[in-house]
């Protein structure tokens, strides 16, 4: 009887290496449970750093999926986040494709 | 243990917490920290002042839900509004705005559209005079039910949908009952639906901010 077909490493799907960083997965993780955070919330619930959390919600700007917004409220600056709709897709296949490879992580 | 076993292990344990990172992070995003309760007190508190203010002078067996003086319900509630704003105002600036939510947006805007709907039905009753004090309670009742009955279903709160029943009751006595029995209904509805709901809402809260502390570190 022919032994059921497991996936090949080339077949594995590769992990968005944009979203892999724990700072940054937090991060997008956070967002798609608000429709927007302030810098300030973010990082209180991640406990990082000023810089740390610029310089990553920056790389997820670049990659386009977050979304800023300046603005004063009361003649303070806020600076807002939204998760924009390629940053939800992007981490739902990374949420697909880590399944995928515990699966074959598990039957390896 | 081969080599390949190992790393296989290491591998797991690692998208394993990756796996995990998100579901916690998801959860700490859905997770508020606001506290509401303390303003179903606050307005059960109000309800009870205005009543008061309204008898002053009068003996207890006259009392009624508007009593004698026309001024007092107006002014409480207004008071109300502003401490109550005022007091948000206070507390926002400290510490990181909460993040807004779908469901956050439908619960302020139920209870926004029920304050405007009330103030504009009593202003421009009362001012036409076509407005008794049955109707008063009845609609007070009614407003109210709706409202947390909403909520309820929203957040799927038990405790909030009792609160619902307790103001419908009042409604209706308000529409069937003497001006005595409507006080009497309106008084309890106040204690339970406001005062005791409001205490237990809190009580709640802090548990629940008790048993989610501190920053998640990524």
């Amino acid at each position: 009887m022919p032994e059921p077909e497991t996936e090949t490493m080339t077949e594995l799907p590769e992990l968005n290496p944009v979203i892999h960083g724990k700072l940054r997965l937090a991060l997008l993780s956070l967002l798609s449970a608000v429709e927007e955070a302030e810098f300030t919330w973010l990082r209180a619930k991640t406990g990082a750093t000023d810089g740390n959390l610029g310089a990553q919600l920056l790389k997820l700007e670049e990659a386009g999926y977050v979304a800023v917004e300046k603005k004063f409220v009361l003649r303070k600056p806020q600076t807002l986040y939204r998760m924009t709709q390629a940053g939800r897709q992007a981490l739902t296949d990374y949420v697909q494709a880590l399944k995928r490879l515990l699966g074959s992580a598990i039957d390896g | 243990m081969s080599v390949d076993h190992e790393m296989n292990d290491l591998a797991r344990q690692e998208l394993t917490a990756r796996l995990n990172l998100i579901e916690s992070m998801i959860a700490e995003g859905r997770q508020k920290t606001e506290s509401w309760g303390w303003t179903f007190v606050l307005w059960g508190a109000a309800y009870i002042a205005a009543i008061v203010f309204a008898n002053l002078g009068a003996p207890v067996a006259e009392w009624s839900t508007w009593g004698h003086h026309t001024l007092a319900w107006p002014i409480t509630m207004i008071s109300t509004l502003v401490l109550m704003f005022g007091y948000i105002g206070l507390v926002g600036d400290k510490g990181p705005k909460q993040p807004e939510t779908t469901m956050g947006r439908a619960i302020f805007s139920m209870w926004l559209a029920m304050g405007v709907s009330m103030m504009i039905f009593f202003v421009a009753a009362g001012a036409s005079g076509r407005l008794d004090e049955h109707i008063y309670i009845a609609v007070i009742g009614a407003m109210l039910g709706t409202t947390n009955f909403a909520s309820s279903m929203i957040l799927k709160w038990r405790a909030q949908l009792f609160t619902a029943l307790v103001w419908w009751t009042a409604a209706v006595v308000g529409c069937f009952g003497s001006l005595t029995q409507s006080l009497i209904v309106f008084l309890a509805a106040i204690f339970l639906a406001q005062i005791v709901f409001g205490v237990y809402g809190m009580i709640s809260e802090r548990k629940t901010m008790a048993r989610k502390s501190g920053a998640v570190h990524a």
